[in-house]
């Protein structure tokens, strides 16, 4: 372990540039694993409050395009085994001068689920502004949403990052808006078991929509698999740049300490030995840079989480399973990154090593 | 351990630089190689102590070529030391772990620092110490597994007169306890200690001296 640590402190240069272009590739890699995360999660949480079964139009790619009639509410609550029926239209709309805030209409049976910090629940023509919005704007007594005029009746607090930037207003204010009956339905059971005949019955009561369990919608949902995959291949693309800053970094030091691998060479250390010697003092590089970026990460998450530009609306975290993953990555990059130079330097003969410089 | 080198060639790209040599190195001998800079001392010794393979011909221990001597690496690290012009003490160790880095057994490193008289400058860095020093721990890195035969390439060529006679003294006195050396050098003064003196100049072998 101290001799890693000390040929690490010799080449205190090169030992920094392969540090800092590790962190950044780990902070990039936690980042927008993160954020895409907290994408998904922040819509799968709001999507699960009071919600065991979605509804949305048949063979919509995404709920801001679904439209299913509101009518049909009262014909599922009727359904034995159903809980409740709420209803929710999702928009998005300029309010006062942000150009885009998302717009919540709820059926009245869905208000419970706000806390409200002051105020009351929206009647007609009202609105319930999250936290987060109604500090961006100020305290305001009432808001244009496009065009429209409407007073705020309260404010509530939410630990969803979309729904707190964001605008709840009642189901039939939101119809007018957007020019639908609903987007979707949420449906609570009394007994989650019977999840898979409820859907063929719901299916059978309304054609032209597509039930299923809230978690078979999550992980169906094209724009999760969308953010998923974008999200993975910017980490893919992270993870490869850091492994060509290693590969090229240790390609120069290995170049530099040529003689002092010569020497170890020539006395009968083995090219294993120089191998595992080069890999932990990277691995230690590593574990290092991972802590640093987990640091640095935490950092900018909360930056973003609490910037007025993003209105709430980007909310990462880094749970247990991503610091864990994270890690295997860094470590696996360090690996790969070092393994070619450290074989091309335990190859070379080593009296050409000990003619072309000292250690 | 006996080495015997059988028909040596060795070529640098076009360069011929042995010329077909014949030699054979005593167990526990000190043999001297003497010769003006190219004349192929430093190749011949990176041949017999494995560094190096040659281009034609082969290289005996007890009877057995290299290919027969299983790992090269774990061959050398139990047979043989090496010390060379420039001391190539690891800058970023100190002097005990320089040696501590080839010690099979680390009992034996600070008897033999002792023996060597550089006890007391253990803990100290390569450039935190003389010349002198330096080749006093790079001979120690070199003799503390014991090894049969210690390779030596101009071993005092960075040294004072002085210096370089202490080295030759400490060379003398190990061979005296059953190491044999094999030193190249075109110091002159080194044939006083050594068994066998062999010249070489051009690539060839031009004479063998024996005591």
């Amino acid at each position: 372990m101290i001799t890693p640590l000390k040929a690490l402190r010799k080449n205190r240069f090169k030992t920094a540039l392969i540090f800092m272009s590790m962190t950044v590739s780990i902070a990039a890699i936690f980042l927008i694993s993160a954020i895409s995360g907290g994408v998904v999660s922040m819509y799968s949480a709001m999507l699960k409050t009071d919600g065991d079964i979605i509804v949305t139009q048949k063979g919509i790619a995404d709920t801001f395009f679904s439209d299913i009639n509101r009518s049909q509410m009262g014909s599922i609550a009727k359904i034995e085994g159903v809980k409740e029926v709420s209803a929710l239209i999702l928009g998005a709309a300029p309010v006062e001068s942000l150009p885009i805030v998302g717009i919540y209409g709820v059926s009245e049976n869905r208000f419970k689920s706000y806390t409200l910090t002051q105020g009351l629940s929206p009647k007609m023509g009202e609105v319930m502004l999250g936290s987060k919005i109604y500090e961006t704007l100020k305290h305001p007594k009432s808001i244009f949403i496009s065009k429209k005029k409407f007073g705020v009746s309260g404010v509530f607090k939410s630990k969803i990052g979309f729904e707190d930037g964001g605008v709840v207003i009642n189901l039939e204010d939101g119809g007018v808006l957007f020019h639908k009956s609903a987007s979707i339905f949420l449906i609570t059971l009394s007994d989650l078991g019977k999840s898979d005949s409820l859907i063929k019955k719901i299916n059978t009561l309304l054609p032209e929509g597509e039930a299923k369990t809230t978690d078979s919608f999550i992980d169906s949902y094209n724009q999760f698999k969308i953010i998923k995959t974008s999200s993975d291949v910017i980490g893919a693309m992270a993870f490869l740049m850091g492994i060509l800053g290693i590969v090229s970094m240790m390609s120069m030091v290995v170049n530099d300490r040529k003689g002092e691998f010569g020497i170890m060479r020539s006395i009968g250390l083995s090219s294993r030995t120089i191998i595992v010697k080069l890999l932990s003092e990277t691995l230690i590089i590593a574990v290092l840079a991972f802590a640093v970026a987990w640091g640095v990460s935490e950092g900018v998450l909360e930056l973003i989480e609490h910037a007025d530009k993003f209105q709430g609306y980007i909310n990462g975290e880094i749970p247990f399973s991503l610091l864990c993953n994270v890690f295997v990555v860094s470590v696996t990059m360090a690996l790969l990154g070092t393994l070619l130079p450290a074989i091309y330097a335990a190859r070379i003969d080593p009296m050409s090593l000990i003619q072309r410089g000292g250690a | 351990m006996n080495i015997i080198g059988s028909a040596l060639e060795h070529y640098y790209g076009q360069e011929h630089i042995l010329r077909g040599i014949d030699i054979e190195i005593k167990a526990g001998s000190f043999t001297a190689i003497i010769g003006e800079s190219g004349s192929g001392k430093t190749t011949l010794l990176s041949i017999l102590s494995t560094l190096l393979n040659p281009t034609i011909g082969s290289v005996q221990f007890d009877g057995k070529t290299i290919s027969e001597l299983g790992n090269i690496d774990t061959f050398r690290r139990h047979n043989i030391g090496f010390v060379f012009q420039f001391h190539y003490l690891i800058s970023y160790l100190t002097l005990r772990e320089n040696v501590a880095l080839a010690a099979l057994d680390e009992n034996l490193i600070n008897p033999l620092l002792a023996e060597l008289g550089i006890d007391s400058l253990a803990k100290r860095y390569s450039d935190e110490v003389s010349g002198g020093e330096r080749q006093r721990a790079a001979i120690a890195r070199a003799l503390i597994n014991r090894p049969k035969v210690v390779f030596a390439d101009e071993p005092t060529g960075n040294l004072d007169s002085k210096n370089a006679l202490g080295v030759y003294e400490l060379f003398k006195r190990f061979s005296a306890e059953g190491t044999g050396f094999v030193v190249a050098s075109h110091d002159k003064k080194l044939a006083e200690y050594a068994d066998t003196i062999i010249e070489m100049e051009d690539g060839i072998v031009k004479s063998i001296y024996q005591r």
